[in-house]
């Protein structure tokens, strides 16, 4: 099949994204209809070529190379096609971004010795064995974490002690995460990620558990959803980290089935909220009036699994929604009739295991990743 | 002083660069997702790895960071360094604010470029708040809605003050576009945290007041009903008693069109215990006549029943919310 080569005239007006996702031009026709099914096929090239070379437009996410392997290799682990991955080459070159210290005592002084997100932020110790720019990063780690569980690698065999002990220096006394230790804006996607780095290595010495609570707690606007951060307007991403997160720290279960009073949110107010997040197109918005757009459908469908309220929403709507953001070329892109970008294609796929399309892997919505991966079973 | 004109220019070819030796990226035997790096980006990046490997804090290191960012804004690592190098050369911050600002617009959306902001004006203190409601106020008015600026707005009126416009800002946002959800959310984060305003309650009287004016010209405006809500947080037995509120929903409902909103708040009002008159229940009738399928007699099953029907999309919603309904005593 043939795939678009992306010519610099191509790259057109930057997206908008709230992610920081590489931007597709957005000026391009639209396909005259899209294809009425999920072409399981076609992701999977879309996926292998992302494997072995990914065009330039993603240079700028270069920081960030173990979040674009993560949606690669376990997109391909969704579509059941991990097999065109090297798992032992993909496993070596994953655990060489890990961050080690050199002593017991350097695992306190305040650097973390999670994963780094890239050779751009990792150097060799100079002579003196001085690593004077580790950048250990929460969401690298996450990502390096869920790789490996993806390829069947045993995380028994890593330095866990080290990323556990030192993830407390990025813990703030209100509960909130940032993601270096040099310092970084903190909001709860990192709380999310300390969440999974913890629930992964099974083992919850990493992070204070009880003040990440309070934290997200503060996060829950007047509407029910969740913001980012204390104060800020409810959104379907800080929504999924706030309620996967207090999952998998063992805090609620599937709510539905409680009474409301005893639950710590307030999950009447919540369910409210998010079923309304789906759009009279079928997909579903972030936040109130505005766009729907295909990550959302993960985002806010996982919250909804996460609490059992998967079944209220409208399931043909949100296939079809979906099927208008499929890429002629594979992959998913951010909204209908637009050029595919790995980030949405990963939560395209997602989505599509959420409405439990045939041939794809059931997916653990509060770690984003394969049920499979997850558990461990190769 | 960084000058934009060289900004492309090979460093290769430039003999102030020409005692560095390009440190290249260690890919490693068998890289996993490689990218395949434009030649002007790898060798800025190169140049960066020299430089930070040899933590040369210097002007021409600086500007190497700007040109690294305008590249890759994304990489945290290059905006940690360029701080190392302002600290190092006691640059001008407000120097550093206009750099940002020319960078703002096309980069609006980056949470490197709004944290590094926040560290400049932390060092500048009081007297930057000013520019910062300036510049945010700019972003917004080419995207309402961005996130990060109304996240560094609220951190602004947190830190350095200037609660007393915030109102009237959000108005005249909302005056433009009354279904702008943050504008909303900014208006609840001043009336529940301005220092000025006494408090929720204090202000809740005239705060129901222009929800309900919004609510009654845009009835399917989910904010204002979302906000009306908030502004009984926590206090459902005050929201009940609240005449405006039970009001406001039969209007709409009496009006037959746009109701989705009244109905689904009139149902929670009756779930709190609210008492309805028989105009409730002669609304519902008006809206719903049917012989084949009469309204339940309960006024909330018979809502449930309403949307079930009318909001489709959400149909089984409403079908387990008339479930959980307390059976009829």
């Amino acid at each position: 099949m043939a795939m678009k080569e992306w010519k610099p005239s191509d790259f057109g007006v930057e997206e908008e994204d709230e992610e920081e996702t590489p931007s597709p031009p957005s000026s391009i026709t639209s396909p005259s209809s899209p294809l009425p099914y999920f072409d399981r096929d076609r992701h999977v090239a879309f996926l292998e070529m992302m494997y072995n070379l990914m065009p330039y437009h993603y240079q700028s996410q270069e920081i960030n190379r173990l979040t674009l392997a993560f949606f690669t290799i376990s997109g391909l682990h969704l579509l059941q096609a991990l097999d065109r991955v090297d798992k032992d080459r993909v496993a070596n070159w994953v655990l060489s971004f890990q961050a080690h210290p050199r002593s017991k005592a350097e695992v306190k002084d305040g650097q973390f010795f999670g994963f780094h997100g890239s050779r751009t932020s990792q150097f060799p110790p100079d002579e003196n064995g001085v690593s004077a720019h580790n950048a250990g990063h929460l969401a690298s780690t996450y990502c390096a974490l869920a790789i490996l569980k993806t390829v069947g690698f045993s995380l028994s065999t890593i330095d866990k002690e080290s990323i556990l002990i030192s993830m407390r220096n990025l813990q703030w006394p209100d509960g909130s995460f940032m993601p270096l230790h040099v310092g970084a804006e903190t909001d709860l996607r990192f709380v999310y990620c300390a969440a999974a780095i913890c629930f992964m290595l099974e083992d919850w010495s990493g992070m204070d558990r009880e003040k990440a609570k309070e934290y997200i707690l503060n996060c829950q606007s007047y509407d029910g959803g969740f913001g980012l951060m204390p104060g800020l307007e409810s959104h379907g991403g800080g929504t999924y980290c706030a309620v996967a997160s207090l999952r998998l720290m063992g805090y609620i279960e599937d709510d539905l089935s409680k009474k409301a009073s005893s639950s710590i949110i307030n999950v009447p107010l919540l369910l409210d909220w998010i079923v309304q997040r789906q759009a009279t197109d079928g997909g579903f918005q972030g936040r109130a009036n505005k766009s729907s757009d295909t990550c959302y459908a993960f985002w806010v469908g996982a919250v909804l699994r996460i609490l059992g309220g998967y079944k209220f929403i409208d399931k043909t709507a949100l296939r079809k929604f979906l099927l208008t953001c499929q890429s002629e070329f594979g992959g998913f892109s951010k909204y209908p009739g637009e050029l595919p970008d790995i980030y949405h294609s990963y939560y395209g796929y997602t989505a599509f295991s959420l409405l439990e399309e045939t041939g794809l892997n059931p997916l653990c919505a509060e770690l984003g990743m394969t049920d499979l991966a997850a558990l461990g079973i190769i | 002083m960084e000058s934009k004109e060289d900004d492309r220019e090979p460093l290769s070819s430039k003999a102030e660069w020409s005692d560095v030796i390009p440190l290249p990226q260690d890919d490693g035997p068998n890289p996993v997702v490689p990218i395949a790096y434009k030649e002007e980006f790898r060798e800025t990046m190169d140049y960066f790895r020299a430089i930070y490997q040899a933590d040369e804090r210097s002007p021409r290191a600086l500007r190497l960071t700007r040109r690294a960012i305008l590249l890759n804004p994304g990489n945290y690592t290059v905006w940690h360094f360029r701080r190392l190098v302002l600290q190092a050369l006691n640059v001008d911050l407000d120097e550093e604010l206009d750099f940002l600002q020319q960078i703002a617009n096309s980069n609006s959306k980056n949470y490197q470029l709004w944290h590094h902001r926040r560290w400049v004006v932390e060092r500048l203190g009081t007297d930057a708040k000013a520019k910062e409601l300036q510049l945010t106020k700019e972003i917004l008015s080419l995207d309402a809605k961005n996130y990060h600026a109304w996240s560094h707005r609220q951190w602004v009126l947190q830190a350095l003050g200037g609660w007393e416009d915030e109102l009237d800002y959000c108005q005249q946002i909302l005056e433009e576009d009354i279904y702008n959800n943050s504008a909303w959310n900014q208006r609840y984060f001043v009336v529940t945290r301005s220092p000025f305003l006494g408090g929720l309650k204090a202000v809740r009287v005239s705060e129901v007041r222009y929800t309900v004016d919004a609510i009654l010209a845009k009835p399917d405006n989910e904010s204002p009903w979302r906000y009306l809500r908030g502004l009984y947080r926590d206090d459902t037995e005050a929201l009940v008693n609240d005449s405006q509120v039970s009001l406001v929903c039969l209007k709409v409902i009496n009006t037959k069109s746009n109701y989705v909103f009244a109905l689904s708040m009139l149902l929670d009002l009756l779930s709190y215990g609210f008492q309805p008159s028989q105009e409730f229940r002669d609304a519902l009738d008006a809206l719903w006549t049917s012989d084949s399928h009469p309204l339940d007699s309960d006024l909330a099953k018979a809502i449930c029943y309403i949307l079930e029907h009318v909001d489709s999309l959400r149909a089984s919603y409403w079908i387990w919310r008339k479930s959980k309904l307390p059976l009829a005593g």
